[in-house]
């Protein structure tokens, strides 16, 4: 069943790799222009369920992973469809300079939140997201904070640190 | 009730009364929800030390903060400190808010809690034994007795630092000062 979604998707999609280093679990790294139409792609095969969303930051390749790990109700899938047990990772990388990327949220509803998450926690920008507004994050910061150049212990320093203790706490 | 201490009943009775019915309200951040549970109920029974849990802060006097705070929570946690009538006792349980504990680099938690509400005890552990909240609760009887347990007066002298670390940590704070700030001029500034 692997082997011959692998073969599907290497016909259909240019560059493409497709490997698999567990018995359910097939990882295929994409890149980002093929990312949208290998998500419907998989939506039309009954993988129904985006399961999560999230990004990786590769400072030293200069680019974000995002990563939609996609999974598929059983009975959703109908004859000459993939089987529900497997949970496919899609990856794909976005230059770090310009992170932008499109919105999947009219493939995937539940997209929304991660996308504002993702957005608010490292700065990444989804075209067609209308909602991008903060999400967790009470404060003001510097640069996006799960950006591996943020420099945590600084920021600690600067900003809880110069909070003065108050006149005799001791009393 | 022990004997020995009938004349304190009789000299400060609602001193007492305070002291030996601890109303709880827990702010279960982080370790305290695992904690706490048993030590309200049959395994640990707080209530053989007078502390019972109760659901809202206008019913407690003692504030159990559990765990790590991180900004939002220190939201809620100053509005919950200050809807608890007087005289009302905090407690910082685990390492975390007393000096940020393992999150002391976070990006996102509180590190100094005493910085913006005062703290009438620790509870130092990380995660800290059910047992160490009852030794935390004999301990403030002892300073509620010799009115070192006085958090809620400092809180009311020095509101205006307070209520400045407070609004540095969180902006603007929309809810209107609990005490009138500069009424306590001499003293409320503490740099
Ligand atoms: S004191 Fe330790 S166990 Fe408790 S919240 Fe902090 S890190 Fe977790």
């Amino acid at each position: 069943m692997i082997e011959q979604l692998k073969r599907e998707l290497e016909a259909t999609f240019k560059g493409v790799s497709v490997t698999s280093e567990a018995d359910r679990r097939i990882t295929v790294v994409v890149d980002p222009l093929q990312t949208i139409a290998l998500l419907r792609f998989f939506k039309d095969r009954g993988f129904s369920h985006l399961a999560l969303l999230s990004a990786v930051d590769l400072i030293d390749k200069h680019a974000f992973e995002l990563v939609y790990i996609l999974t598929s109700y059983a009975e959703d899938t109908g004859e000459d469809a993939v089987p529900g047990e497997l949970i496919l990772v899609v990856k794909s990388m976005i230059p770090r300079d310009k992170p932008t990327f499109k919105s999947v949220i009219n493939i995937y509803p539940n997209a929304e939140p991660y996308e504002r998450e993702i957005h608010e926690l490292f700065g990444i920008h989804f075209d067609g997201h209308r909602r991008l507004t903060p999400l967790f994050l009470e404060r003001q910061y510097p640069i996006p904070p799960f950006r591996k150049d943020f420099d945590t212990r600084r920021y600690v320093e600067d900003v809880f640190g110069s909070i003065p203790a108050i006149g005799d706490e001791e009393g | 009730m022990d004997r020995n201490q009938i004349a304190k009943w009789f000299k400060e009775p609602s001193k007492m009364a305070n002291k030996y019915s601890l109303h709880a309200i827990y702010f279960c951040t982080g370790c305290g929800i695992i904690e706490v549970p048993p030590v309200i109920t049959a395994r640990w029974d707080a209530e053989r030390f007078g502390v019972i849990p109760v659901a809202t802060p206008r019913q407690a006097n003692l504030f159990l903060i559990t765990g790590y705070v991180s900004v939002k929570t220190l939201k809620a946690i100053i509005r919950t400190y200050e809807q608890m009538y007087e005289p009302k006792y905090a407690v910082a349980f685990g390492s975390c808010p007393i000096n940020g504990g393992m999150y002391w680099d976070s990006y996102n938690t509180i590190k100094h809690l005493d910085k913006y509400i005062p703290i009438d005890g620790w509870i130092a552990g990380c995660m800290p034994r059910p047992e160490a909240i009852f030794v935390a609760v004999t301990h403030l009887w002892t300073l509620i007795d010799k009115g070192m347990a006085n958090g809620y007066e400092r809180y009311k002298k020095y509101y205006r630092a307070y209520r400045r670390n407070q609004e540095l940590a969180l902006g603007k704070l929309e809810w209107p000062p609990l005490y009138p700030i500069g009424e306590h001029t001499e003293g409320g500034e503490c740099d």
